[in-house]
């Protein structure tokens, strides 16, 4: 048997505080010692005991001047693509659209908070290796070469607010019995980045197109790869016009989901009004 | 027509649906059939009579809704309004293209322009600024002048009153303009001088038009 056991002191010592155990938090309750904020009487928001607050100190600046006018795009990057396409998300053997895009959850579109559709970001594009038809509202230059590097198609198309909503949305519009809308065109501002082919515009000559695209090849020294002889050509080249909302579907059919069916009108004006 | 469905299906309801308690009021789901609102009835709200009511219900139920589907598209009335609405609000793409190639031009002349305006007044910027060292010089000389002027003048007060005198004193003022008088009526003796010797130069020389002529010849 030891003689004497040797251990050390638990220093510093900590005395064993009580919880506190009332519903709002008990003794104080988290209002601290005396004063004005321990019965709630605090001054409001912003006040700083008399001195200028600093809300208005600043002086004012436009910064945000027209900031609800302005059209917001949400902020798609390439990296976030392939990570949809790898888990199975999105289906690169089918046209990708924002419809497509909403469905998967791939992203968010609020129509009514100014959002006007996805733009490509560049983010992700050293990893970026998917074959897609996509097609977004804004997408910079390094992102179009990228995806057409790598034997994609890309399209940039106006959607106004309504058919933005539509497109997001495609099942409580079809609830709601409406015909299909026909797309409107962009306003005066965008007219001229929709019909620029560099932009790879829906509103662009197909064949300025082709020649953006060899240019943008030389540019950033890749080979485009022959999409006619792809298998997915067919895929790849589908396009949709420029009044068109669904692929598929057309301006001023009416979709019922509960019977599945498709009803279309028949009367002349309506048709011409539909296909103008 | 929600009272005789009702009274129709009310062995149903109370075959499907547990004991409810007395006096428990009228269920306000049906079973079978899509709810169809009576137009006659007051007590139907205004908004179930509306077109887009029965669109909706036609989106949900289909042809079981009773709704008829040529209503769902525009009457042409609505159908000429939205005509006349998209002409006037949405221009084509030609002609928003053109009003674009409109709008560019005119401001490139505007450009264009003003370019030509700052062009044509810098080249004369050297000749300016030539000019304006000039006057700068001019300017200087004549400070000098005027300076030296007033020294004269404070000198000859100072030896005609003996002392220092102050420029503003009247006394100088009074012998400024009289030394000017004097100056002035020395300037016109002398004009006078010089006329009366061209003339007799002029008396004493030959025509001078004689010359003209025998050249002229």
């Amino acid at each position: 048997m030891p003689s004497a056991v040797v251990w050390e002191l638990p220093l510093p010592m900590k005395t064993e505080t009580k919880c506190k155990r009332g519903r709002h938090g008990g003794n104080k309750c988290g209002r601290g010692n005396k004063g004005y904020a321990r019965g709630g009487n605090r001054p409001r928001l912003g006040f700083e005991g008399g001195q200028t607050p600093f809300y208005l100190a600043i002086p004012k600046y436009g910064y945000n001047e027209g900031h609800s006018l302005r059209r917001q795009y949400h902020p798609l990057s390439l990296r976030r693509l392939q990570y949809l396409i790898d888990l199975g998300r999105l289906d690169p053997t089918q046209p990708i659209d924002l419809t497509q895009l909403t469905n998967s959850r791939g992203v968010t579109i609020q129509p009514l908070k100014r959002d006007y559709g996805v733009q490509l970001v560049e983010e992700g594009a050293d990893i970026f290796s998917a074959k897609v038809n996509i097609e977004v509202q804004m997408a910079s230059e390094l992102v179009v070469a990228v995806i057409e590097k790598n034997g994609g198609i890309i399209t940039t198309a106006f959607y106004d607010q309504r058919s933005l909503d539509i497109v997001c949305k495609p099942v409580p519009f079809f609830l709601r019995g409406q015909p299909i809308p026909k797309r409107m065109l962009p306003p005066e501002d965008l007219v001229r980045y929709y019909t620029d082919p560099k932009n790879r515009g829906y509103l662009a000559d197909p064949s300025k197109v082709l020649e953006a695209r060899l240019e943008l090849g030389k540019k950033y020294g890749y080979v485009l790869p022959d999409m006619t002889k792809d298998e997915l050509f067919q895929m790849l080249s589908t396009r949709k016009d420029p009044r068109q909302i669904f692929f598929g579907l057309a301006p001023g059919w009416v979709v019922n989901m509960s019977e599945k069916k498709i009803l279309k009108p028949v009367d002349e004006r309506l048709l011409k009004y539909y296909s103008s | 027509m929600a009272a005789p469905m009702e009274r129709a299906c009310s062995w149903l309801l109370r075959a499907a649906t547990p004991a409810r308690g007395y006096r428990a009021g009228p269920l306000k789901y049906s079973l079978g059939g899509v709810y169809q609102p009576d137009p006659d009835d007051p007590s139907t709200p205004k908004w179930q009579l509306q077109p887009a009511y029965k669109a909706k219900m036609f989106g949900r139920y289909g042809s079981a809704s009773g709704v008829d589907p040529a209503r769902l598209w525009p009457s042409p009335e609505q159908l000429r309004e939205m005509e006349a609405e998209e002409r006037e609000w949405y221009p084509g793409l030609r002609e928003m293209e053109a009003a674009l190639d409109e709008k560019e031009r005119e401001e490139k002349r505007q450009r264009v322009q003003r370019e030509k305006l700052i062009k044509a007044k810098m080249a004369k910027m050297p000749q300016l600024i030539a000019e304006w060292q000039q006057e700068k010089a001019a300017r200087k000389q004549q400070v000098k002048e005027e300076k030296a002027q007033r020294a004269r003048l404070v000198a000859k007060a100072h030896e005609h009153f003996g002392n220092k005198v102050n420029p503003s004193s009247p006394q100088f003022q009074e012998l400024v303009q009289e030394l000017d008088r004097k100056e002035r009526k020395e300037r016109k003796l002398l004009k006078k001088q010089q006329k009366e010797a061209a003339e007799q130069a002029a008396a004493k020389t030959p025509a001078p038009v004689s010359a003209g002529e025998d050249l002229a010849a």
